[in-house]
């Protein structure tokens, strides 16, 4: 009858669960809707000046911050 | 020029429909002209919970279709002469909604009532963007559970993408109600608290609902449970009702066995 007092109670199991894989999920699925248009013009611009490889754009959360990170790698 | 509401949830069965018809009626009750719309194309429901499913002739897209006007489609309640309501089609699947007919519906009802609510289907398929998308305002149900709450940030996510609202620059304003709460469970530590589901959700609380087999019981008979007021969840449904038209009520803690007097806190030691 007692035993749960020795283990951590299934809620806070829960909260902790719920905490990381929602933040994972906020972090993949999270896009601008703009993001595809962003992309391609950002290859125009670029291109104009370097041969472009790959172009990686990501949205990124820290706290309660948000940004865009991107990655232009250039084709040797 | 009213307000219109979806009611969203990203998992299935966690109490949609049945919060959309007790909200519909309570906001009639407290003197509101209120349409409700049933969104979940295919899999109609919101007729049964309301007591309404002999009364269907004419369906939310055939008035879509113009197949005949939104004055023939739409069914008024014989409970209270301010709640109306629009039967989802049973025949048709989701796919025969557009935005162009979802946008004229949504405009044509919202200037003839100062609410209009709207019951999504259960994922965050086209059907729940098109129920989202025209939305001024969202409420979204869980249950006090892992996967429930995990389905409802998702659908949050794509409300903030997908929104009119948002698109034009402004906030679509999110709501959340707990459902399903099982007092005895939060105090034992098996349940998640509100204020967990709150804190990981980060929206704004709109009302608690106790766990209640009067629900069910409501819906055998076709009367939402609002209707019952000794009912503990249909308490909780016209505290929020009272909320949505403009009333501030206290949030009562329905998350204790000890609310409701010297049997239930008795009951409460024994658990």
């Amino acid at each position: 009858m007692f035993g749960w007092l020795n283990k951590k109670k299934s809620a806070s199991v829960a909260k902790d669960r719920l905490t990381v894989a929602i933040m994972t999920d906020r972090a993949t699925n999270s896009e601008y809707p703009f993001m595809n248009e962003l992309k391609a013009e950002i290859i125009e611009v670029v291109k104009k000046y370097v041969e472009v490889k790959e172009i990686a754009i990501k949205k990124e959360m820290e706290n309660d911050m948000e940004a865009i990170s991107i990655d232009i790698q250039f084709s040797q | 020029m009213g307000t219109v509401i979806a009611v969203i949830s990203g998992k299935g069965g966690v109490g949609k429909t049945t919060t959309t018809a007790n909200l519909g009626l309570g906001l009639a009750l407290n003197g509101k002209k209120c349409a409700i719309v049933d969104f979940d194309i295919g899999q109609r429901n919101l007729d049964m919970i309301i007591g309404l499913e002999n009364r269907v002739v004419y369906d939310m897209v055939q008035v879509m279709d113009e197949e005949c006007t939104m004055s023939q489609a739409i069914i008024k309640s014989k409970v209270n002469e301010n709640l109306h309501f629009l039967a989802a089609s049973q025949t048709k699947d989701k796919s025969v909604l557009c935005s162009q007919k979802v946008e004229k519906l949504v405009s044509d009802l919202k200037a003839e009532y100062d609410f209009v609510i709207l019951d999504s289907p259960a994922g965050i398929e086209s059907g729940f963007e098109h129920t989202i998308e025209f939305a001024d305002e969202a409420i979204i149900v869980v249950n006090p559970e892992v996967s429930s709450i995990r389905d409802a940030d998702r659908a949050i996510g794509i409300l903030d993408a997908k929104s009119q609202k948002v698109k034009q620059g402004h906030d679509v304003k999110k709501y959340l109600i707990i459902n399903r709460i099982n007092p005895a469970m939060v105090e034992s530590g098996e349940m998640l608290k509100s204020d967990d589901i709150l804190d990981i959700l980060n929206i704004k609380l709109l009302g608690k609902i106790p766990e209640d087999k009067n629900i069910i019981d409501a819906s055998n008979q076709g009367k939402p449970v609002i209707l019952n007021e000794k009912s503990p969840a249909g308490q909780a449904y016209m505290r929020i009702a009272k909320r949505l038209a403009g009333q501030s009520v206290p949030f009562e803690d329905v998350e204790s066995t000890q609310a409701g007097g010297v049997f239930k806190k008795l009951a409460g030691i024994f658990k």
